[in-house]
């Protein structure tokens, strides 16, 4: 990977690139947006057609408590990917199994877990603090991308290539389950499965994407791409595009703004696609009133 | 093995279902003869809704559900309700391709899925609704479109619950020829689930009273002549001392 680095460099130091890519650091960055944003986006409009943002954030935090557990079982503090996996598969299995066999409301038992996890992941990270200086947790915790390194980027582009070849098997039965269950299942899809396998699908992508977006903001850019699609899209195509459009400039944005003022990345992803969700949100706005005013005029009684 | 009569294409057997200790559907027993239009009728809570969803193998129960398949195998659904988040950007044709093609609807619509969505509109009425998202339909182009969806492929048995609740005049009427047209065409066997039985007398062939258990059952000039939802249910059930 050096002399690709070193190739990109001297492309930036000729003013083909932009001069930023000079530093491998950012490279790195720029190939993760490019990773993260078809693999977060792509899910995202699944995310919030299935109702599972309060998942993933409570997905988000129980990553925080993976990786707790990982630093205390020794795992090196750049990659605690056996706690998160390990804990996290755990929490993702436990709600799913959880809220299909209890009678109460699902966000009221994702609630409870997000608790929980949550709890857990304060306790064992105090006592992870006697072992590291908290500052090295806080790049788990809010994304950084100086923290990245090139085995983060192979899993990521290597999970990024998994989700998508499941995803593409079982869209269209995901999606149906979304709009309806029986009619989902009536045309060959089993519910059950189709809710674990998704949930298993978004705690892969979550943990590979902490690194650089964060365990407390990872939730924004699995939800926020589709809440701004929403605000413009027509069609599913469509939705899925801006989704990853979203996403990607969101990354990017927020690359730009974390490198310029020296800010976690996670923190300037997230002002980024907010920034972006309330841009489409004022275009949605925009459009309604013109077809409000082209639209042929009512009697009133 | 229970064996089944050839003229039955659907048999219930000493249906059971509970939720929670309690009984919703006991001790149901029916047949569903091929080729006809056979309504199930009763008052709210009755487990009308419950029964199609064990059908459907939607819920546990107990008892035996035989299918007596000679064709496609293949049912159709409508369901009662169909809520769709206002902001879904997903439109008819992307609704009616799910179930039909390999292909993620997200990544477009196969030329043969266009084909197939067309002639379905057209069946139900509403050719050039294909790129209309389904969160502005009206509840009567919405029930057309869940029509539509449940004809392809051809079903060999078509399960309706309550398909004109909340449908004007004009749509009922719709529904209520179209689903004669079906029945007519003798390769689709219909179980409707109803609660207006001016409209059960107009296009069933048998109907069944159910309030819980089976009240009655037979052709519907027998079940049905001049009465009224109450009349057919005992003034000593549990339904109206629950009132």
């Amino acid at each position: 990977m050096t002399g690709f680095y070193t190739w990109i460099a001297e492309l930036a130091q000729r003013g083909v690139l932009p001069s930023d890519f000079q530093y491998p650091f950012l490279i790195r960055g720029f190939f993760c947006v490019l990773v993260l944003a078809p693999m977060l986006g792509g899910l995202s409009h699944l995310v919030v057609t299935r109702r599972m943002a309060f998942f993933s954030a409570a997905l988000g935090q129980a990553a925080l408590t993976g990786v707790a557990i990982g630093l205390l079982i020794g795992e090196p503090l750049n990659a605690p990917y056996g706690g998160m996996f390990g804990f996290c598969l755990l929490a993702t299995l436990a709600m799913v199994f959880v809220k299909r066999h209890a009678t109460l409301p699902p966000d009221t038992l994702i609630g409870v877990f997000h608790a929980l996890t949550l709890g857990l992941g304060l306790c064992l990270l105090v006592a992870v603090t006697r072992q590291f200086n908290v500052h090295q947790v806080e790049s788990v915790l809010f994304g950084s991308l100086l923290t990245v390194t090139d085995g983060d980027l192979a899993l990521l582009v290597g999970v990024g290539i998994l989700v998508f070849a499941l995803l593409v098997f079982q869209y269209n039965r995901l999606l149906m389950d979304s709009l309806n269950p029986p009619l989902a299942s009536i045309a060959g899809g089993n519910s059950a499965f189709l809710e674990y396998f998704f949930a298993i699908l978004l705690t892969v992508s979550i943990i590979v994407s902490l690194k650089i977006i964060g365990a407390l903001l990872v939730e924004a850019l699995i939800v926020v791409p589709a809440a701004a699609a929403r605000n413009v899209a027509r069609g599913t195509r469509n939705y899925l595009a801006w989704s990853v459009v979203v996403a990607f400039l969101a990354g990017v944005g927020g690359l730009v703004i974390s490198t310029k003022l020296l800010v976690p990345t996670g923190g300037a992803v997230v002002l980024a696609v907010s920034g972006i969700f309330f841009v489409t949100m004022a275009i949605s706005r925009v459009a309604a009133g013109f077809s409000r005013l082209n639209a042929p005029e009512r009697g009133s009684h | 093995m229970t064996q089944v009569s050839e003229d039955w294409l659907l048999e219930i057997q000493r249906l059971a279902i509970h939720r929670n200790r309690e009984a919703l559907v006991d001790d149901a027993s029916l047949c569903v003869g091929r080729g006809t239009l056979h309504v199930i009728v009763g008052p709210n809570g009755a487990g009308k809704s419950t029964l199609i969803a064990a059908v459907l193998g939607l819920i546990p129960f107990d008892g035996r559900i035989v299918l007596n398949w000679k064709d496609s195998g293949a049912i159709g659904y409508v369901p009662q309700t169909f809520p769709v988040d206002p902001t879904l950007p997903v439109t008819v044709e992307d609704f009616l391709a799910l179930s039909r093609q390999r292909r993620p609807v997200c990544l477009g619509l196969s030329a043969q899925s266009h084909r197939t969505v067309s002639r379905l509109l057209a069946l139900v009425g509403l050719s050039g609704l294909e790129r209309r998202p389904l969160a502005v339909l009206s509840g009567g182009e919405l029930r057309r479109v869940l029509l539509a969806h449940a004809m392809d492929p051809e079903p060999e048995l078509l399960i309706l619950d309550e398909p004109t609740s909340g449908l004007d005049e004009a749509a009922a009427q719709w529904l209520e020829e179209t689903l004669t047209t079906i029945k007519r065409g003798g390769r689709t066997t219909i179980l409707m689930v109803s609660h207006d039985l001016d409209q059960v007398r107009r296009i069933a062939d048998r109907v069944t009273v159910l309030d819980r258990r089976i009240v009655a059952e037979g052709p519907v000039a027998d079940i049905l002549a001049g009465a009224t939802i109450r009349d057919l249910i005992p003034a000593g059930s549990a339904r109206w001392r629950r009132a």
